[in-house]
């Protein structure tokens, strides 16, 4: 029972549930003459808590995939990996730039992640990162963070 | 104005070289979307959202429209030539179309999709035309009620018509809702489950919520399983279909586009379930039933004549009631309100050039894409031959892009990579992104509405019901929400769940 996915689906959403429940009480209900700006938001948690049981409910009587066997046989070290990948892509975006961050990040996956040949990898980075930055900063006017080439691209 | 004045003012509009080449760009994007498996339209609608602010209304619209029912004609290429949907819609295609390939017919099966798909694609336009204005009229004296039970109708049908369990659909849509409420209150200016945050203080934007739920979970999801995408051109041949294809088909074709209409009209309906009741329901109707899966040109004719109905009427919600029956729609609303333009019954009165200037372009979109699609029949497959591991990071990089292009702000990076996790879970708990999209996108417009009704009625809820139309739409509603626990109903539920699966 404890590996039940849908058991552990069912208490996030309550989880979840219970908590806009809470922060709409916290925010105002209000008069039902005169909602408060927390009325809805209190009345959908009641029902997200509603549903949720639901759900667990259902995992109780039916049962459910065990927790590991949503990931057997999968490649989801790769997935770890491109969200971290992700995550330091936009820390880093401001201050580094557009540039070496996208460029950096297109490398790595196609390096490293699911590696392509080293020269088309590092064609199709370079060229993705240039024409992108073309396209965007001197046809459609988008300002992207120059970062630590700044100097160069002015 | 008449619908034939109004025409010609479209027409005009249409025709401006600017607008004509918008329109070329998204049918052509939008076949583009449909070939390549990996990005849908809303992936690519929320990708090129910003892009479109630099344009004018009607050019950033008309393209937006094009991208949409363009992909319905990309999908089915793939589908055909190498067994591989493009996009959702046409994964029935791949049924009858693939087996008609196989048997040395990819040419007809193509040449019937694409007939087909031009005319259901013209007839929904027609009907659009002609139904739009009369229904504007109409909903000129909806009041908030009459809204509020509209909206609630259509995120209850969607959640009826998606896969799986109905209770996580609607947990969705809950969610959904509560996420289109952060920020700070419409009337009292109240931040709501902002976290201090000042980035949150405006709410969520819709593109990063949805570059994360479609674009980035899809990626993650395909990075996990090793595709092995076998790309095996089927001999194309001629593409005209024979007498004997013509017999066949005419009918499924005008079944098809009745049906897919109507489907893409009902809030929470759509192309992928037009296209999936129009093969059952030619299944149905077939004297010889055994022919489908095999190769039967009448599995390919409905389906594809069925989305591309369906992507034509999903116009009419959200253009004369200002609300979207679909994900791909709340982008496109999402692009009016960009460019300060409010769809609904004003709409048509206060800016007719912009209605049916869109309308005019969808004629002219339909010819490009029958053009199009034939001669460039081989192209399209030689795109399929990119490898994914090769495309999915370029894909990951434009949803960056896209993300930082439409607010300028790093904060919806971050924020498109939490829902491209939660996405990518979601998909593996068996939790669906298209209700909760829908009610993030209707979300405060329902908490409006609601509220505006209570206070109209001194709190009083009868007022949902002495009105008929809220009543009427409420009622629906809640026979929607019964309907599994007849059981007659939750086994057709289940088999149409099944089917889409």
């Amino acid at each position: 029972m404890i590996r039940n996915s849908e058991l552990w689906g069912g208490l996030f959403w309550l989880a979840i549930g219970v908590f806009v429940t809470w922060a709409g009480r916290d925010t105002g209900l209000g008069r039902l003459s005169e909602p408060g700006p927390g009325f809805a938001l209190f009345w959908i948690g009641i029902l997200m808590c509603a549903l949720s049981l639901g759900v667990i409910g259902q995992a109780i009587v039916s049962g459910g995939a065990t927790l590991a066997s949503l990931w057997a046989g999968t490649r989801w070290r790769k997935v770890l990996v491109v969200v971290g990948l992700l995550l330091v892509y936009g820390a880093g975006f401001q201050a580094l730039g557009f540039i070496p961050c996208t460029l950096a990040l297109l490398l790595a996956l196609m390096w490293f992640v699911d590696p392509v040949d080293g020269r088309l990898a590092t064609t199709v980075a370079v060229i993705a990162t240039f024409g992108v930055w073309f396209a965007l900063t001197k046809w459609l006017k988008i300002q992207l963070p120059a970062g630590i080439l700044s100097g160069i691209l002015g | 104005m008449d619908v034939i004045t109004g025409l010609s003012q479209g027409f005009a509009v249409a025709l401006q070289p600017v607008n004509l080449l918008s329109c070329f760009i998204g049918v052509f994007i939008g076949t583009l979307v449909g070939v390549l498996p990996g990005i849908g339209p809303t992936s690519a609608l929320a990708l090129l959202l910003p892009v479109t602010l630099s344009s004018t209304p009607e050019a950033g619209i008309i393209m937006m429209a094009g991208i949409y029912y363009g992909s319905m004609y990309g999908g089915s290429t793939t589908s055909i030539l190498v067994n591989i949907p493009g996009e959702a819609a046409s994964v029935v295609t791949c049924l009858d179309g693939h087996q008609m390939a196989r048997q040395g017919r990819a040419g007809p099966a193509l040449g019937m999709s694409a007939l087909a798909s031009f005319a259901a694609g013209t007839f929904a336009v027609v009907a659009l035309m002609l139904v739009a204005p009369a229904l504007a009229r109409v909903a000129v004296v909806f009041g908030p009620a009459e809204y509020f039970s509209l909206m609630v109708l259509g995120l209850t049908l969607l959640t009826f018509l998606s896969q799986g369990s109905m209770a996580k659909a609607l947990l969705m849509a809950a969610f959904g809702v509560v996420l289109g409420l952060i920020g700070a209150d419409q009337i009292t200016a109240q931040p709501r489950l902002t976290f201090d945050r000042l980035e949150l203080l405006d709410g969520i934007g819709l593109i990063p919520v949805v570059m994360g739920l479609f674009g980035v979970a899809e990626i993650l999801s395909n990075l996990e399983q090793d595709l092995k995408r076998e790309v095996m051109m089927a001999r194309i041949g001629g593409l005209w279909p024979t007498l004997a294809d013509w017999k066949l088909a005419k009918w499924p074709i005008l079944r098809g586009t009745v049906l897919g209409f109507f489907l893409g009209i009902l809030p929470g309906g759509g192309a992928v379930i037009a296209a999936f009741a129009s093969y059952a329901l030619e299944r149905k109707l077939s004297s010889t039933p055994e022919r489908f899966g095999k190769g039967a040109i009448e599995g390919v004719a409905g389906p594809e004549a069925g989305n591309n109905a369906a992507a034509g009427g999903a116009f009419i919600p959200l253009l004369t009631l200002g609300i979207p029956p679909n994900v791909v729609m709340a982008l496109l609303l999402g692009a009016f309100v960009m460019h300060g333009l409010q769809p609904g019954p004003l709409l048509m009165m206060q800016r007719p050039d912009l209605f049916w200037g869109i309308v005019a372009s969808m004629y002219i979109g339909n010819v490009m894409l029958l053009v199009l699609n034939m001669p460039l029949i081989g192209m399209w497959v030689q795109v399929l031959k990119l490898p994914y591991r090769v495309m999915f990071p370029l894909i990951l990089m434009f949803c960056l892009v896209g993300v930082f292009a439409s607010g300028s702000v790093v904060f919806d990076v971050f924020v498109m990579v939490v829902f491209g996790v939660l996405g990518y879970l979601m998909r593996k708990f068996g939790y669906e992104p298209a209700p909760l999209v829908l009610a993030f996108v209707l979300g405060p417009m329902l908490e409006n509405n609601l509220r505006k009704s209570l206070m109209l009625s001194q709190g009083d809820f009868t007022f949902f019901v002495e009105k008929p139309i809220s009543a009427v739409c409420l009622g629906l509603a809640v026979a929607v929400l019964a309907a599994p626990l007849l059981p007659a109903l939750a086994r057709r539920r289940a088999r149409l769940a099944t089917n889409q699966s």
